[in-house]
């Protein structure tokens, strides 16, 4: 869910004893009676208010309204309103324009890989390390790989909450038929490209649709990215895009990951043509045996009560990769912050991110590292068993129009649909993204 | 003769008074087109707010390089527009909308003229047809797209099932470049062909009923009578509705941008899909300006258009 293009707006906000109390002072102001015993008390209760944007909707907005409500009900703690906007460009463009517009959010929650765009707009303010140092959050506590994205030119602009690496479920049931689990219940490793072909050819085998592979891909330029880059970076390819320049790619890699895509949906291995929604309803029935798609869709396969497990896409080039985005928290610009709100802010943060253990449940991977290295997270199942990933993330390649929901995947999708639909040649469509993104990288940033 | 009489036939026998009745109609006149501008005021400012000052401003912000985050709002002439016509995207999305336009325009025409004519005929349980032909009009956008998303599902589809129960496999029809664009004008001939309906079956219920007695009785058929009475009758509503609908093809946006967001490979993206892509997910507001400006001007040829044709057509009569 939180990945379509559904718009949904919705407030949710907590009317607590505090508010009412607050509530109640009013009236009395307003009928003239002087405060009495309970001012002082009343006052320095008199929480900061911070409004705080998002796009997350369905169980990650449940979760993430679970942790707010619980970070309100510690002492001295501001009273949040959350704002959910519709994931994808409708939010994106709301929060740059009620930015430049100077009604800005007090907190909001970003892609990490979209800020490096966004920031050079001068949209955003810095994060105070010192003052999330005061609530106990230090730079050590996070994985180099997600450091990396959260500072931009020096700058600590924003703060992961998580990774939600693109990753590889399967059907136990289906898998145990196929005769390709280990003793411990968990997928055979496979180290070859031959070998995961052989795995997917056992699970169609044993899959009630035939397929071993589900990959939803038609109309889907994210997926098909996510997909495509995963096995690009695992190849050893490399992506730059050079402002004033021309993309930097191997293209030789390019093309044999490309091939390397088409021959899992050759209609053998894995099904040819399917879209996203099909795909999910294709493994959440038990249909397939495999499913490749991003940790969000844990929720509604347990919904489905389909038996699965997880493990990263295995690295049959070479190390494995698991392309990632993070929601991150940033500080949208503001002219003249209030300290104490900002300092509220700092606050939410720090407790949303030692809490973040309930936002694993939804299968992202805490961005915290203590969280992931509790023994209640290596408890869970099947998190625990794709939390390797966090040391193999990749990101987009940082520019202005890269980064989730953005306009790079969906010119991905454009051009590269119909080599994926064997209507085209993989060079042809290949050089197609590229004039794409190279007119894209002739013009200036706009920000 | 009375007075109201005079005013009734002002050449006539009111002459004497002429002087004070004209001063005092003057006046009237005066006080009537105040109270009339103040009943307009309301509408004016809305109109002048929200119409009138967006356009200017619009226009200057085509002139500059203003970013969606208000950066960059230098003057740089007129280069936009300099970029906009050398961009081959702008190019390929205008051609889209112009053959959206062609595509849809002419079966809204044609398809709600048999349904208005089918209607009127007098078939058992006119409301019926009439409800039925007319409420998916009043769908908004996203429901009416999400059920033809549905619908043309490739594997889960109500097309491609009942398609498979024949034996044959249906196509992608939304991710095939050579389909997507009829798909979305199919279903959005199912979802507007209403309202040119309405105005037809209007048009029809107009048509005075001794016409049609007259031709009876010289020998003339139903189907001469069609070919020689009704659609002469409709002509003045058939040039409406083809304007209305071109105008209204040509501001295509939605059922597109929630049915295929312009893809596969950009083959169905339409202008203003192309607008919203470069200035608000681009961030690029000034250039995005630009193109709108020139689709507006597109817009306001096919208008003078329309008013050249129907002025011509009004003098004749």
């Amino acid at each position: 869910m939180k990945h379509s293009s559904i718009f949904s707006t919705a407030m949710h906000r907590r009317l607590d004893r505090r508010a009412l109390l607050r509530g109640v002072g009013g009236v009395g102001a307003a009928g003239g009676i002087a405060a009495l015993a309970g001012c002082g008390s009343l006052s320095s209760a008199s929480a900061e208010e911070i409004s705080f944007w998002h796009l997350l909707s369905g169980p990650d907005g449940v979760t993430m309204s679970g942790l707010l409500d619980e970070y309100m009900a510690t002492d001295g703690a501001a009273d949040v309103t959350q704002t959910v906007l519709g994931w994808g460009a409708p939010y994106y463009t709301k929060l740059a324009m009620a930015s430049a517009g100077g009604r800005a959010p007090d907190i909001a929650v970003m892609h990490s890989a979209r800020v490096p765009g966004y920031a050079p707009g001068g949209l955003l303010d810095a994060w105070d390390l010192d003052l999330l140092g005061e609530f106990g959050i230090r730079q050590e506590d996070f994985p180099e790989l997600i450091w990396d994205k959260m500072e931009v030119e020096g700058e600590l602009l924003n703060i992961a909450l998580d990774s939600h690496p693109f990753v590889l479920y399967y059907n136990t049931d289906i898998a145990d038929e196929a005769g390709v689990l280990d003793s411990d219940g968990l997928l055979l490793p496979t180290e070859t490209p031959e070998d995961f072909r052989d795995l997917a050819l056992e699970l169609s085998g044993a899959a009630p649709s035939g397929y071993g592979l589900s990959f939803g891909w038609l109309g889907d330029g994210m997926n098909q990215w996510r997909m495509f880059y995963t096995y690009y970076t695992q190849m050893g390819g490399t992506m730059e895009l050079p402002e004033g320049g021309t993309m930097q790619y191997q293209e030789e890699i390019a093309i044999d990951a490309i091939e390397w895509i088409l021959s899992l949906i050759d209609g053998e291995a894995g099904n040819p043509s399917h879209d996203g929604g099909t795909a999910i309803s294709e493994f959440a029935t038990g249909g397939s045996g495999a499913f490749f798609g991003g940790v969000w869709e844990i929720g509604s396969y347990r919904d489905e009560g389909v038996p699965f497990d997880m493990t990263m896409v295995p690295g049959v080039f070479g190390p494995p990769t698991a392309y990632a985005d993070s929601h991150s928290f940033v500080l949208p610009f503001q002219s003249s912050p209030d300290p104490e709100r900002r300092r509220a802010v700092h606050a939410l943060v720090a407790h949303v991110l030692k809490h973040s253990l309930a936002w694993a449940d939804a299968g992202h991977i805490p961005a915290y590292t203590p969280v992931v290295e509790d023994p209640a997270y290596q408890e869970l199942e099947p998190q625990s068993h794709y939390a390797d990933a966090i040391d193999h993330l990749v990101y987009d390649p940082p520019a202005w129009f890269t980064g989730s929901g953005s306009d790079f995947s969906t010119y991905f999708g454009n051009t590269m649909q119909n080599v994926w639909a064997r209507r085209t040649d993989p060079l042809e469509g290949w050089n197609a993204f590229v004039g794409r993104i190279d007119d894209l990288l002739a013009k200036p940033s706009p920000m | 003769m009375t007075t109201t009489d005079g005013l009734a036939t002002p050449s006539g026998t009111a002459r004497p008074a002429a002087g004070v009745s004209s001063e005092l109609r003057r006046r009237r006149r005066r006080a009537d087109n105040l109270r009339g501008w103040l009943y307009c005021l309301p509408f004016l400012a809305a109109f002048v707010l929200f119409l009138i000052w967006p356009t200017i401003y619009g226009f200057w912000m085509s002139l500059t390089g203003t970013s969606l985050a208000g950066t960059k709002t230098g003057f740089v002439g007129l280069e936009n527009y300099a970029e906009a016509f050398s961009d081959p995207y702008v190019w390929s999305s205008l051609l889209n909308t112009v053959w959206f336009t062609v595509l849809s325009a002419v079966p809204l025409v044609i398809v709600a003229l048999v349904l208005a004519v089918l209607v009127n005929i007098g078939l058992p349980g006119q409301w019926f047809w009439r409800l039925s032909f007319f409420m998916p009009f009043l769908l908004a956008s996203t429901v009416a797209s999400q059920f033809w998303v549905w619908m043309y599902n490739p594997q889960l589809g109500l097309i491609n099932t009942v398609l498979g129960w024949f034996g044959i496999t249906g196509p992608a029809w939304l991710q095939d470049p050579n389909l997507a664009m009829i798909s979305v004008v199919v279903m959005t001939v199912w979802w507007t062909v209403g309202f040119n309906f309405l105005l037809y079956l209007t048009a029809l219920q107009n048509i005075p009923d001794h016409l049609y007695e007259a031709a009876s009785l010289d020998g003339a058929g139903r189907w001469r009578r069609l070919i020689s009475i009704t659609l002469p009758q409709l002509a003045p509503t058939t040039v409406l509705v083809l304007v209305l609908q071109m105008l209204a093809s040509l501001k295509v946006f939605d059922q597109i941008y929630q049915m295929t967001a312009g893809g596969p490979g950009g083959d169905t993206r339409p202008i203003l899909l192309y607008v919203y892509e470069v200035g608000f997910t681009g961030y690029r507001l000034g250039y995005a300006s630009a193109i709108s400006y020139i689709f507006f001007f597109l817009i306001i040829i096919v208008s003078i258009g329309y008013m050249v044709i129907s002025s011509r057509r009004s003098v004749k009569s």
